[in-house]
């Protein structure tokens, strides 16, 4: 086993090393690490007690200061603590319906590309109506109903955006079985299962996390998103602050404040995490690398 | 990344949507006429007055028909309207109306015959009670006799000139078959008030004009309409840019937004709604059934009094507010209604003290754990409630943050349960799935309906029917004062007793009474020359609760050939907005397609 794990270490630095070259990458991955090292160390120095209404003792929509260094909302909170608060919410919600996005589209890809026939098509078809459903509506929709909560926001994202995982593990389940390795492990006597986790789910991996970066990206919008229209987890996120700032008019009231940071926040983080999707699939993608991205 | 040009395109579609919405009413206004332009952020439901709920309708209704009698413009007594006199019989039990000599808007007489085939209509046809059932409940018969009406009830009852139903013109009315299913958009319309509504266009305007032969002389503007906005904001910058002259029901936020403009008048006077806190103290339906999940601790009336305590109803005003409302020590009714208004005074007065409601829940044995949260005194369930809000609503949002904060400081969580207003209204009114709710009414110059939201008879039929309770209650005490009330034909006397049952509300607290809003409204004093509030001075323009204001507004002559342009910015605007939006989707899916391989094989 000491060959298969040198050549994994070897693969592994000479990965890093591809993705050192990746300068954007690099930025955007500095940008994300800091932003959930913050989020993760932020109860150390605050709590929940930042976005206490009552106990907000500041003046209200105050332009930026030394005491509150991005401004108050409407309820003379510190932005800047809010901001730092919410982002725990926002990269949670992110990170998490990312995951059950990707769980969803991995087995369902996996299970599309490996297995032929009825059980393919009916997956299939089932991942293309999830596809033509307006995901942002569904999404909603399913919060509406069940009610605003963490889990149930997580939820809302996570089974609207699985399908386009699906299909792009499918689309790579079905070139890595084409291979004759795969056929040599059947004639060896491997199951569904051997061959699916022990030769595909590898061979998918560094396209499944390529894909899962760009993901959180994309649910973290959609959170934000979500929380404007007004369904959230009645937790202070970024989304939610934007919503605030425009309920309760900072753009009439000149509070750019208000509106900016928040949104500048979701825009860093979007962005980083969209430059290291983008770095990691120009890594891992040999076609890309040929073509000389 | 195919959806990503799929909400691109969603937000055009949205763009173009909002831009065309107001570009409907295009027209120039003709010159040298005088019109009023009044914004609506709800649009008419019915303009069927059997029909209609929504305040927008009933307004619109209010300024084309006559009623029995209307609240005086200064002193919201009952005065006469199309009835010119009327006489209760010894017992109370017959009233005599005498219908004025007037005529309809397409010449025919008014006549008593009229109002009693409205009445009887509502009586006899269940279709026709959707608007204002109740307000029939009591009558036993109604007869006509040349011009006098004779109205014969079931029991006494004050109220009754205060009715709420317009009369309708038989002559037209009667050939409607199906009176649940009409929408009275028949143009123009039969009326015998000020205004007779021309033209209706579904979710975008009414136009009303003038009624050259009302009895009272002809309103001094020649026209009116009612423009609808999807959002408030929309509507705020709709009075600044002059495509409305009125808009009226605002909240603070976009009251505020309207500071500055030296040609809008800002009018911020005392309001006719109260807003509450309902507590499911035990949900039961009209055979005394419990039904719902109401958390068992609210049935306890100390607990429910601790929550009063807790509250800072001036804190609430400030700053969920703006400080543009009342902070209320009374029950439901306003003080605007002076005569029937009560304050809470001396011991029974609740102020804010979380000492004393910490000190309450201890005496009754609401221990607090570990975690600093109460539990039940025979148990271990926590004190953590639910608060239901409606979604979409800001002012309740804010009111939830700071209510969960006040809550916290006596051991009691909050949590907050956004619903949409159906579910809403489902769940705080008939199936009581709520521990908390907010809510609130607009209440009228009699409070006998805002009263009756409270009787054992409103509540929920086994069945599940809603009966319209605001708080599922029913109190025996309550219910004995109410009768009484109705019976009381001695206007001071009458205000006691309903008094006395608003001591009821405040101290038993099935609701608690936080504020009073201030009634906030816009409009431009270069295009209104003058309007007269009900009451006069210090009252409501917009959706009072007569056709005064609209009858007594004096307009400035519209300039001839106002730009034509402008009504078409928003459309084009939108168009080009939804074209960029969509140009750009497209853009990006292309170029993305381009430089990764992303889903293809």
């Amino acid at each position: 086993m000491s060959v298969a794990s040198a050549r994994r270490r070897q693969a592994l630095s000479r990965f890093w090393k591809d993705f050192g070259r990746q300068r954007t990458g690099v930025v955007g991955l500095a940008i994300l690490v800091g932003a959930a090292v913050l989020a993760v160390i932020a109860p150390l120095f605050i709590d929940e007690s930042v976005t206490n209404v009552v106990t907000a003792g500041g003046p209200k929509m105050a332009p930026p200061s030394l005491d509150y260094p991005f401004g108050t909302d409407e309820s003379g909170r510190s932005i800047l603590l809010m901001v730092w608060w919410g982002s725990r919410t926002s990269l949670l919600i992110g990170f998490l319906a990312a995951l059950v996005s990707m769980l969803i589209g991995t087995v369902l890809g996996i299970a599309a590309g490996h297995f032929r026939g009825w059980i393919s098509a009916v997956i299939l078809r089932v991942t293309d109506w999830f596809l033509v459903l307006p995901s942002l509506v569904t999404a909603l929709v399913l919060a509406a109903i069940m009610g605003g909560s963490t889990f149930t926001i997580i939820m809302a994202i996570g089974v609207t955006t699985w399908p386009s995982t699906a299909r792009l593990i499918r689309a790579q389940t079905l070139a890595v079985e084409a291979r004759p390795y795969i056929e040599r492990s059947k004639a060896l006597g491997a199951g569904h299962w051997h061959v699916t986790t022990r030769h595909v789910l590898p061979n998918v991996a560094p396209l499944l996390l390529a894909s899962t970066t760009l993901e959180v990206a994309s649910a973290i919008v959609t959170e934000s998103t979500l929380a404007f229209l007004g369904v959230s987890a009645n937790k202070t996120s970024w989304g939610t602050m934007l919503r605030g700032s425009y309920d309760w008019g900072a753009a009439t009231a000149g509070a750019w404040w208000y509106i900016l940071i928040p949104g500048l926040c979701i825009v860093a983080v979007v962005m980083a995490f969209t430059l290291c999707g983008r770095a990691l699939e120009a890594v891992l993608n040999p076609r890309l690398r040929k073509a000389g991205a | 990344m195919r959806k990503w040009l799929a909400r691109l395109a969603v937000l055009g579609v949205a763009l173009l949507v909002a831009g065309q919405g107001q570009a409907a009413l295009a027209q120039d206004p003709a010159a040298g006429k005088k019109i009023v332009r009044v914004g609506a952020t709800q649009a008419v439901d019915s303009m069927n007055p059997f029909q209609a709920v929504r305040l927008v309708s009933t307004s619109i209704h209010r300024w084309m028909y006559g009623f029995l009698t209307v609240p005086d413009s200064k002193t919201l007594k009952p005065s006469p309207d199309l009835a010119e006199s009327w006489t209760p019989s010894e017992d109370g039990l017959t009233w005599t109306f005498k219908i004025r000599q007037t005529k309809w808007s397409d010449g025919r007489p008014v006549t008593a015959e009229d109002a009693a085939w409205t009445f009887n209509k509502i009586m006899s046809d269940d279709a026709a009670k959707t608007a204002n059932g109740p307000a029939v409940e009591n009558f036993e018969s109604v007869t006509a006799n040349g011009q006098d009406l004779i109205i014969k009830l079931k029991a006494p009852q004050a109220s009754i000139l205060e009715n709420p139903i317009p009369i309708m013109p038989k002559h037209v009315w009667e050939k409607v078959t199906n009176i649940g299913e009409f929408s009275g958009d028949e143009y123009p319309s039969v009326t015998s008030g000020p205004y007779i509504a021309v033209e209706h266009k579904k979710d975008q305007y009414v136009k009303l004009k003038a009624n050259p032969d009302y009895w009272r002389g002809a309103p001094k503007i020649d026209e009116l309409q009612v423009v609808f906005y999807d959002n408030p904001a929309a509507s705020v910058v709709g009075l600044k840019n002059g495509e409305i002259d009125l808009i009226g029901r605002l909240n603070p936020p976009e009251f505020e937004a309207l500071k500055g403009d030296p040609n809008i008048v800002q009018w911020n006077q005392q309001g006719r709604r109260g807003a509450y806190l309902q507590i499911n103290h035990g949900a039961t339906t009209t055979d005394d059934k419990p039904v719902g999940d109401g958390h068992p601790a609210l049935k306890d009336q100390k607990v429910r009094q601790a929550l009063h305590w807790a509250i800072d109803k001036d804190k609430l005003v400030a700053e969920v507010q703006n400080g543009l409302a009342k902070p209320a020590h009374g029950s439901i009714v306003p003080p605007m209604y002076t005569d029937f208004f009560w304050e809470a005074t001396g011991d029974t007065k609740v102020t804010y003290d979380p000492a004393k409601a910490n000190q309450i829940l201890d005496d009754a044995g609401y221990k607090k754990g570990a975690d600093g949260i109460r539990t039940m005194p025979d148990g271990d369930r926590k004190l953590e409630f639910r608060f239901s809000i409606h979604t979409d609503t800001p002012i309740e949002d804010k009111l939830a943050e700071y209510l969960t904060g006040f809550f916290k400081e006596i051991g009691i969580t909050l949590t907050t349960k956004k619903l949409d207003s159906s579910k809403f209204t489902e769940e705080t009114g008939v199936t009581g799935l709520f521990d908390i709710a907010i809510s609130g009414w607009s209440v009228n110059p009699d409070p006998e309906e805002v009263l009756a939201t409270h009787l054992c008879s409103r509540r929920p039929t086994p069945a599940g029917e809603g009966g319209g309770t605001e708080s599922f209650y029913c109190d025996e005490t309550f219910e004995k004062l109410y009768q009484e009330q109705l019976k009381e034909l001695d206007r001071p006397k009458r205000a006691e007793l309903i008094k006395q049952m608003q001591e009821r509300l405040y101290t038993d607290a099935p609701v608690i009474t936080i504020y009073y809003t201030n009634d906030l409204e816009g409009y431009r004093k270069d295009r209104i020359k003058s309007i007269t509030s009900v009451p006069e001075a210090d009252g409501i323009l917009y959706g009072a609760s007569s056709f005064w204001p609209f009858y007594s507004l004096e307009a400035v002559e519209s300039a001839p050939a106002q730009a034509e342009g402008g009504s078409n910015t928003g459309l084009i605007a939108g168009v080009v907005g939804a074209v960029v939006v969509i140009g750009l989707g497209a853009f990006f899916l292309t170029r993305r397609r381009k430089s990764v391989a992303d889903d293809r094989e």
